[in-house]
């Protein structure tokens, strides 16, 4: 586990819920940050990060629609998402689109930690 | 019959089958129509059966006749038998002298007087005829007084005569000149009955053909009143009852042709009055029941949009918050988190007033404490406030020269320029230009506000202003919202006897407007009059 570096991008219109993430996820992270879904996107596919944690509502491009590219990009198609939605009733939706995890807000700094650390472990 | 029915179903066929008694009192009631028919069908049979009884009387004459002439050959015939009885009587007794020869001489002397005079009675309407039997007689009464009597008178007093008296010459050619005129007489009564009995057939057949006719025409006539009570009423009425079905199945848009006569014109107007009222009731009511749909989907989607908007602040408070209490924060960055916090809070009651007011708004209990101030100042630091919300976007505000004053509550003027500026930020995503003005024109402030964002579809023109109504782009786009802004906006400008308005172009972008009425400085409201006071004054 030391010294491993992982890449998070974190999509989110609202700068303080990145931070906060940020500064909840205290481990051996590298991190990128979009505000809208065609940054995220573009990041996502420069960067091909290790996890992608994907607000639901953000300009231009919804979180829904990020997530169905990502799953359709033969690259990173096996990126795991972890989805945020402020509307509990999206939750199904995310997770048929391919969310490997979907977070309802408000949630606690744990659990985003936890969330992230099961997906990476997942992956490997 | 067939052929007038079919006529008589076109529509402009109700002049020809009812025009004259349309024509004698267009606008007669119904009863009235149905009499007028009544009376012509009534007349028509009338005349119909008056041809009809003349036919019979005029058969009936003919047959008298004919039988009367029956009756003159029948008397004559036994006159002619009596004369005959009279000779042979008197023939067999001159040559027998047997008295026993006599009885029928003496039967037929009884017999005649009654049945010439029969005879006579009967040839009275027929001159010719009368005349004759008036010489029949004449001849047998001078043939009984100067012959027969006086030779039966002769032969009783001389049984010893010879016979040769009885049958020579006299007796004879008198009852020769009696056997020619029966003849004569007997001719014509018989040409005269075949020519009565021919004209009572030929009568008769008339009768026969006149009663055809009459039946037929008073058929006709009772065909065409039924037919014209059809047109008038029946067609009409199964019209009326058929649009009704129609209307009861659930098709408003039925209506009669109106025209009708009389009452059944009434009942056509009436029903159509009926229907168009029924259609407006029913329109209204799905128009309503559409708003009431349309406004418990807006409540749903309201409290989705609440939900939304409470949680996406209470991430970040419950979030800093936890990390403070369960990590190690330095104090600096724990000022940072505490001011996120605080953000977040304040933007959590924002909403709460928004939804707050939106109710006082309904229920008409907005308290606005009014001050007299200067828009171009307010709009001015709502541009600083809203200006640094944004990297992307650049608000350029152009003042009035002079200063702008209204009397308002600056709190929610202020509310309903900052609702403007956010919807201009947010709904142009890429980012750009706000270009806001300010300016009197005429007696009002007014206030332009001009992006070049995403523009409002045509179809969402109309529903901007509706409450809790978000556009698809904007729930598409993620653009946070709660459909409430826009309509507080409406509501406190309106409160203020002013106005919010839009002209937008989809893709193109959107100018809202604000006007407010204009006040003089210290004073009160500009309004018209009061502009004309102060110039009549000065």
């Amino acid at each position: 586990m030391a010294g491993f570096l992982a890449t998070v991008l974190i999509c989110d219109d609202e700068p303080s819920l990145r931070e906060l993430i940020r500064i909840s996820l205290d481990g051996p992270y590298s991190f990128a940050e979009a505000d809208d879904g065609e940054k995220s996107l573009e990041i996502a596919r420069r960067l091909r990060p290790d996890v992608v944690i994907l607000d639901m509502m953000m300009p231009r491009l919804s979180g829904l629609e990020v997530l169905s590219e990502i799953r359709g990009d033969g690259e990173l198609a096996e990126t795991p998402v972890i989805v945020l939605t402020a509307q509990p009733s999206t939750k199904d939706e995310a997770l048929r689109g391919g969310a490997d995890i979907v977070m309802v807000k408000p949630f606690e700094p744990e659990e985003i930690t936890a969330a992230v650390e099961e997906v990476l472990a997942g992956r490997r | 019959m067939s052929q007038r029915a079919g006529n008589g179903a076109m529509p402009d066929g109700r002049s020809s089958a009812t025009g004259g008694a349309g024509k004698l009192r267009p606008d007669g009631g119904l009863l009235a129509r149905i009499a007028l028919s009544a009376i012509v069908v009534g007349a028509g049979l009338a005349i119909v059966f008056a041809v009809l009884f003349l036919a019979v009387v005029s058969l009936r004459h003919r047959s008298v006749e004919a039988r009367n002439s029956q009756q003159v050959i029948a008397t004559a015939n036994r006159v002619q038998t009596l004369v005959i009885d009279l000779e042979t009587g008197v023939r067999g007794f001159v040559i027998t002298h047997d008295e026993r020869y006599l009885a029928p001489w003496r039967e037929a002397q009884k017999q005649y007087p009654a049945t010439i005079a029969t005879l006579l009675r009967l040839t009275t309407d027929n001159a010719l005829q009368h005349r004759r039997a008036v010489s029949i007689r004449d001849a047998v009464d001078t043939y009984l007084t100067t012959y027969s009597r006086p030779l039966v008178n002769f032969m009783r007093r001389n049984p010893s005569a010879a016979p040769t008296v009885v049958t020579s010459g006299q007796g004879r050619q008198q009852v020769e000149t009696i056997r020619q005129g029966f003849d004569r007489f007997l001719n014509t009564e018989r040409l005269l009955s075949e020519s009565r009995n021919d004209r009572a057939r030929a009568t008769a057949q008339h009768a026969m053909v006149i009663g055809g006719l009459g039946l037929g025409a008073a058929l006709l006539l009772i065909s065409v009143g039924a037919l014209y009570l059809h047109r008038a009423i029946a067609r009409p009425l199964r019209l009326t009852a058929d649009t009704a079905a129609r209307i009861a199945g659930g098709d408003f848009s039925g209506r009669l042709p109106t025209g009708g006569p009389g009452e059944v014109g009434e009942l056509e107007r009436a029903f159509n009055t009926m229907a168009a009222s029924l259609e407006r009731t029913v329109a209204d009511l799905e128009e309503r029941n559409k708003a009431l749909v349309e406004s418990e989907e807006g409540k749903t989607e309201l409290v989705s949009n609440v939900s939304h908007e409470l949680r996406t602040p209470l991430a970040s408070i419950l979030g800093f918050s936890s990390l403070m209490l369960e990590r190690e924060v330095p104090p600096d960055e724990m000022q940072r988190y505490l001011e996120v916090i605080r953000t977040e809070a304040r933007r959590l009651a924002a909403l709460l007033n928004d939804l707050l007011d939106l109710q006082r708004v309904e229920q008409r209990t907005l308290e606005l404490r009014l001050d007299e101030l200067d828009l171009n100042d307010l709009l001015a630091t709502q541009v600083t406030l809203y200006s640094a919300q944004s990297d992307d976007h650049e608000l350029h505000f152009s003042p009035s020269s002079e200063p702008l004053l209204v009397r308002g509550d600056r709190d929610r003027l202020a509310q309903v320029i900052g609702n403007l500026f956010s919807n201009a930020i947010k709904y142009s995503p890429e980012g750009g230009r706000v270009e806001i003005s300010a300016e009197l024109a005429g007696t009002d402030a007014l206030v332009l506000i001009n992006d070049s964002g995403l523009g409002i579809p045509p179809d969402h023109q109309d529903r901007i202003f509706t409450k809790f109504f978000r556009g698809d782009v904007g729930r598409e786009r993620g653009i946070p919202g709660t459909g409430l802004g826009l309509v507080l906006a409406r509501q406190i400008a309106e409160a203020h006897g002013g106005e919010v308005g839009f002209d937008s172009e989809e893709g193109v972008g959107s100018t809202f407007w604000v006007r407010l009425p204009a006040a003089l400085p210290g004073g009160d409201r500009l309004a018209a009059g009061d502009d004309a006071n102060v110039s009549h004054r000065m």
